[in-house]
């Protein structure tokens, strides 16, 4: 899941990082809620609002005892991750497209809804992207009739996973915009001078 | 015991520092250590998780939210109950029911927690040689918590401990820079009505008193808290942290959900 990987190891689970696979100088955990810590900053010391972003740190390794410790460790490295997948297997996660996100917003956030579809697509990729953005599968548009066009097809595509390495995944699905893009719709709406 | 129900605590959270949501963690541990729900999860407006995937974090189909706010106001009225989809106190969704329970600033506890608080971080000042400040942000935009800030003063001020309890603000008059001013007494302690120690109580406010002369790093990214009593402008200044880092701000939680339970109870009879 993520950058995450997910190997059995008796009596429970191991994880760590998909680039720290070969290594054995690894900082051993075992307790679950470890994972919010390990997850809070990135190797260069930042801190990581979006927990989803591609910018998981190196160097440790998480053993659990269960099922149970698995579901709240990823809950703490991806949050709602598996609940979002497991409600999109029972046909429950409903994607709500961004105009949808956007028109409810109020306070500083009104604002955003004066983004046009082209401003939109342009900031989605870049605040959305899996190489520096985020690794979620996105699953709404940004209107019924106007769909993401500025990043890939494999980005819309749960089969597919989003780091570069060929392992089964767990996708995590991105059912309505975060409020990191609709802060940054915020910003785009802001900088844009009133034309002329 | 609410062993089948779930616990959601929302807090504000950051997307710039750390130490934000960390109280909302903590205060989370501890009930999940308690034992009391079922399941407890945080959910936060700029962090993740989101507001909007709350449902799916939780199995359970009963849900206590309570807001981890200092006071009512934008977020607990508009913000809160528009991500979440609440009808009212009471929500019926997708076979769950979601009780929405008063913010935990506003139960009436709070007024033993500053009092907690400003005795421990001034220990063996005699409070009847002490002005007590309590700080808030006061804007306009957060005129709730100044309107909650003023009523915690007044009901502390009643019990007749401090020589003289008084608000400040950072951004409006009577200003928090003008402590020194402000106070008649010679102890001073400044206990800052905030839900963390995030960018306003740890960076911005020590700065406005003069215990540091630019604003520091975040608070987790720095080895010390304080290095209280600072000896400034003539007097002794004790500097607690935000009242929402207190431990027992867990039980005030709790205490809401049971408050929630005690008056729809009511409600039904």
């Amino acid at each position: 899941m993520g950058q995450i990987v997910i190997q059995q190891s008796a009596p429970g689970f191991e994880l760590r990082h998909f680039e720290d696979a070969g290594r054995n100088d690894l900082a051993l955990y075992s307790n679950p809620v470890e994972a919010r810590a390990i997850s809070t900053y990135s190797d260069a010391g930042e801190f990581r609002p979006l927990k989803t972003a591609p910018t998981l740190r190196h160097g440790w390794r998480l053993q659990l005892p269960d099922l149970e410790s698995l579901r709240t460790a990823l809950d703490f490295f991806y949050p709602a991750m598996l609940g979002s997948l497991l409600s999109h297997e029972r046909n429950e996660l409903l994607p709500v497209d961004l105009r949808e996100t956007l028109g409810r917003q109020s306070g500083m956030y009104a604002v955003t809804k004066k983004i046009t579809d082209p401003q939109a697509d342009a900031l989605i990729e870049t605040v959305c992207n899996s190489a520096h953005g985020c690794l979620k599968t996105i699953l709404w548009q940004i209107a019924p009739d106007r769909p993401v066009t500025s990043l890939p097809a494999e980005k819309f595509n749960p089969a597919v996973s989003q780091i570069p390495a060929a392992l089964p995944v767990l996708p995590m699905l991105c059912a309505e915009a975060c409020n990191l893009l609709v802060a940054a719709a915020r910003e785009v709406v802001k900088k844009v001078p009133v034309a002329e | 015991m609410k062993s089948n129900s779930a616990l959601l605590i929302v807090g504000h959270g950051s997307t710039v520092n750390p130490d934000s949501s960390t109280p909302t963690f903590a205060h989370a541990d501890e009930i999940v250590r308690q034992g009391v729900f079922n399941e407890v999860h945080c959910v936060f407006w700029k962090e993740e998780p989101s507001l909007r995937q709350a449902l799916h974090l939780i199995d359970s189909d009963e849900i206590y939210v309570v807001p981890n706010f200092i006071s009512e106001g934008y977020f607990t009225r508009t913000v809160i109950p528009r991500e979440l989809e609440l009808t009212g106190p009471i929500t019926h969704r997708l076979g769950r029911t979601i009780k929405y329970c008063d913010p935990a600033g506003s139960h009436q506890r709070m007024t033993d927690l500053l009092l907690r608080r400003a005795a421990e971080v001034a220990p063996g000042v005699p409070p009847s040689e002490t002005t007590l400040f309590i700080v808030g942000h006061g804007t306009n935009l957060n005129d709730n918590s100044a309107v909650a800030a003023k009523r915690e003063v007044q009901l502390i001020a009643e019990r007749g401990l401090y020589a003289e309890v008084l608000n400040a603000y950072m951004e409006e008059e009577p200003l928090i820079s003008k402590w020194d001013e402000l106070a008649s007494q010679k102890n001073v302690v400044v206990v800052p009505f905030f839900i963390s120690d995030g960018l306003h109580s740890y960076q911005d406010i020590p700065v406005l008193l003069g215990i540091e002369s630019e604003i520091t790093a975040a608070a987790s990214q720095r080895g010390i808290f304080r290095n209280n009593p600072y000896r400034l402008r003539g007097k002794t200044l004790y500097y607690a942290s935000s009242i929402g880092t207190e431990p027992l701000f867990a039980n005030v939680i709790l205490d809401q959900v049971a408050a929630f339970d005690q008056l729809h109870r009511e409600d039904a009879e």
